[in-house]
Parts: C-alpha cells; structure tokens; sequence
C-alpha cells in the first residue's frame, strides 16, 4: 500500500466513524452504549477470528505475550478517551463539540516533537489550518463554551492524540489483522464488564427485535471489522500526524450529516458562516497533507 | 506469471462462500429502514468490483443470485427480478472484463490515473445497470417514480463501490495478496509482476 492508497483507506475510515451516530439512531435509547460497544466489537472481534483464524493463530505463536499487551495498552487508551468524549460533549452542542475534538491534529505533532520524533513542515501547515478552523468555528459561541468540558475534550484528544501514535507503531510492528481482532475482543470484554456494573441483567435488559439485531450487525461489520482494520492497515503506511489531519475530516461528514438527513437521525445543523469558513480551513488543511506538490514544483524548476 | 487451475468443487465451494458473504452484508439492511423515505439502501454493491475482479465468473454468478435469494428471502420475488439478475451478474462480469481483458495494464489501484479509471468504469456499469432494471420495474410496478428509482440504483452502485470498494480493493490486492484474473484462460495475473 503506498501513501496514496493510504489516505484514501484514511478517508473511508473517517466517512465509517462518521455514520456511526446514523447506526446509533437506530439503536433505541434502552440499549446502553456500553451494551452496543460490548457486542458489536465482540461480533467483529469474533469475524475477524473466523475469517483469518490461521492468521491470527500463528500472530499468537510468534510473538503473543507483547501483541497481547499492545492489544491491551490499546483498548485502554480506545476506552478511556471515548469515555472523556462522552462526558465533554455533554456540555457542548453537536458542531461546537465535534470542532473541538479535532484538537488532536494540533495536540499530536506536539507530542511528537516532545518525542523528538520529526514532523513534516507540511503537517505542521495542515494543522495550524485545521487549528486556525477550528478557533473560527468558535467565533460568535465564546460566551458559551463550558470550562470544564473543554478541558474533559483535549484530555480526551490528549489520549487520543497518545494512542494514535501508539497504534501507528503497533501497525508497524504486528499484523493488522491479528491486532485488529485482539483489539475487538478485549474492548468487548473491557465494556462487557463495565455494562455488568451498571446493568447486571446485561443480554437479558434488551427488548430484542430485528431491528436491533440488524443495527448491531451492521455496526460490527462496518464500524469494528472493516474500518478497525482498514484503519491498522493504512496507519502502517501513512504517519500518524497525516492520519489525525485525515481524521479531521469527520467534521465535515458530521456537517453534511446535520445538514441533509433527517431530525429523527442526527441532531440538525444550520450552518452559520463561521462554521463555513471553519469547515473551509479544515478541508485546505487535509488538502495540504493529503496533495502531494513536489511534482509540479519540479517540473517548473 | 502465476496459474491455478480450479476444481469443479473448489469452484463451487467459492460461489457458495461468496453468496454467503453477499447475504451477511445485505441482509441486515433489508430488515431495517435506515434513513426513513430511502428503502433500499445497499452498502453490498461495494462487492461488486471485489466479485468481479478476484473471482471472475463464479464472483459474478454469486453476486447475482446473493440478490435473487435476497428477494426471495424479503417477498420481493417479480419478474423484474429477472431483469435484477442479469444486471447483477453483468456488473461484476463488466469489472472482470476491463480488468482482465480491455485494460492494458494490469489491475492495480496504486496511482491516481488507475483510481480514476476503475471510478470510470463503476459509472459506466452503474448507468448500465440502472438501465437494465429501471424500465422492468416501471412495468411490474407502473406506480414507482421511474426517475427516483433510476437516481436510487446510480447512487447504490456508484457511491458504495468509490467510497467502501476502493478501499476494499487495495486492502484486499495490496495487504491480504488477492490477486486479479485475466478473463482468457481464467487464471491469475500477479499485479505485482
């Protein structure tokens, strides 16, 4: 795969996370989310095992003991992160909340470069565009913005941040797909336990219809098997810098989303200009990352 | 250049896994009415390309009766369903054929030329297809919006195959070492080599 086939997996990934909230829609309200993340990365993890059994067999042969941490180092970061987004976005509204998580692209080569690791002055460009985006899209809210979720968010984009870097070394290191699945079943169990805390009748607390059934399938196949996977396998040839200011894109999408389908599935979004522009930024940023201009740039030497 | 010849059975074995894998992927969304006013949504025509490259005629003869049996299944069994068919099983032959025959370059979806090509193609095939079930559907069913239903199956079978295929395809050729075939000896055609 090269960097090309990279991004463009990048951007499929970003456009799967992104219909999530359509997915959730149709989960009703009494199936805890815990619950759903519990059986659909279950239902993944478990299809990824029966479809690469000997692949993942024999990733647990050579090397187990440190794939299986890496696993668990992983999903901890996946779980803990989520869980700050979840209470940060409480204080938000869906746009303001859904800018501010892009704060990651800004956090990450930060970090890197705490890591002594080299960042690309065209990522370094990308991000002070999506930043300058994201500060535009606040624009007109100020007053608004809650202290306290805001700081809940960019510890959320902290970790995150963290545990890209994490997967994009892992990706590196371990077979994707193997790692994949591992990831699947142990946030499976992690939520399962936690979903037994708060909801001891666990399987026995949802009215089961076919329309449930239908919804967590379909999650476990596009959002934990597919972009899960995809996601490892173009982390493995892009860097993580490139796939955060990919990722980003999930604004976006989310703004398409509130803007043409119906109330009953997303939250709706009227756009203001600041929100445009905002959107406008985030876009050339990608754009910047995403292009690559040293052709031209040759040509015309 | 690398040759595998197929048994009968092996042959069938891959036709019956592939309608298997067609109604896991399409059967959830038959149930449900995702987006309400949009019934038929069917994120399944993203393995079209992957049928008709990787598996040739079994991929295509799969796709088409995954369909049929996904009809029978949800009670929607007319006799456009013939015309759904035949539209099915060419989508993925058409794939097949530019892939392993009209194109002078081996399948690979590794520079933004080969990329533009294959969205070319799933156009053509997607205007093809919605040529071929449209007008039976007018006539089993004279009270469908005829231009709706036409956007409805362009829309399946052009977004679905650019925005979950492509990606599919390089997943599959590039990391999993799929390989395209080559429709006159029906053999693999290493698009590495």
């Amino acid at each position: 795969m090269n960097k090309l086939q990279a991004n463009l997996c990048l951007v499929c990934v970003t456009l799967l996370w992104s219909t999530e909230v359509i997915i959730f829609a149709c989960i009703p309200d009494s199936v805890a989310p815990f619950a759903t993340t519990a059986i659909t990365s279950m239902i993944g993890g478990v299809l990824l095992l029966l479809c690469f059994f000997k692949r993942i067999k024999t990733a647990l042969k050579n090397g187990g003991k440190k794939l299986l941490l890496t696993g668990v180092l992983l999903s901890v970061l996946n779980c803990g992160y989520n869980v700050m987004y979840q209470y940060g976005l409480k204080k938000f509204d869906v746009s303001s909340g859904a800018f501010t998580i892009s704060m990651t692209v800004v956090i990450l080569p930060v970090i890197l470069m705490m890591k002594r690791q080299n960042v690309d002055k065209k990522t370094w460009v990308s991000a002070i565009l999506v930043l300058t985006g994201i500060v535009i899209s606040y624009l007109g809210k100020l007053g608004t913005i809650s202290v306290p979720g805001l700081l809940m968010l960019i510890g959320g984009c902290v970790i995150r941040a963290y545990y890209i870097i994490r997967l994009n070394e892992a990706a590196r290191e371990f077979d994707p797909v193997p790692l994949s699945a591992l990831i699947a079943v142990i946030v499976g169990i992690f939520s399962f336990v936690i979903w037994f805390v708060m909801q001891p009748a666990t399987f026995g607390a949802i009215e089961w219809d076919t329309r449930i059934v239908a919804s967590l399938f379909i999650h476990a196949y596009f959002i934990v098997m597919f972009a899960q996977t995809l996601n490892i396998f173009a982390q493995r040839n892009a860097t993580p810098a490139a796939a955060t200011i990919i990722y980003s894109l999930e604004i976006i999408f989310s703004l398409i989303w509130g803007m043409t389908m119906p109330a009953s599935i997303v939250t709706p979004i009227t756009p203001d200009v600041f929100m445009m522009i905002g959107a406008a930024f985030i876009v050339l940023g990608n754009l910047a990352e995403i292009l690559s201009f040293k052709r031209k740039a040759v040509k015309r030497l | 250049m690398k040759c595998e010849k197929r048994s009968p059975l092996r042959m069938i074995l891959t036709v019956v896994t592939l309608i298997a894998a067609y109604l896991i992927v399409s059967v959830p969304f038959k149930v449900m009415e995702i987006i309400p006013g949009f019934t038929d949504i069917r994120p399944v025509s993203m393995l079209q390309p992957v049928y008709g490259i990787f598996f040739g005629i079994p991929g295509s003869l799969a796709f088409a009766v995954g369909n049929l049996i996904t009809d029978i299944l949800f009670d929607s069994l007319r006799w456009s369903s013939i015309a759904g068919f035949i539209a099915n099983f060419l989508g993925p032959f058409c794939f097949y054929l530019y892939w392993g025959k009209l194109s002078r370059t081996p399948f690979a979806l590794k520079t933004m030329k080969n990329i533009l090509r294959h969205v070319a193609v799933i156009v053509v095939v997607a205007l093809m297809e919605a040529s071929i079930i449209t007008p039976s559907v007018a006539i089993s069913y004279p009270e469908v919006d005829f231009g709706l239903f036409f956007g409805m199956v362009m829309i399946n079978s052009v977004a679905f195959p650019i925005l979950l295929g492509i990606p599919l395809l390089i997943v599959m050729s590039e990391e999993l070492g799929l390989k395209a075939l080559t429709v006159n000896k029906g053999h693999r055609k290493d698009s590495r080599e």
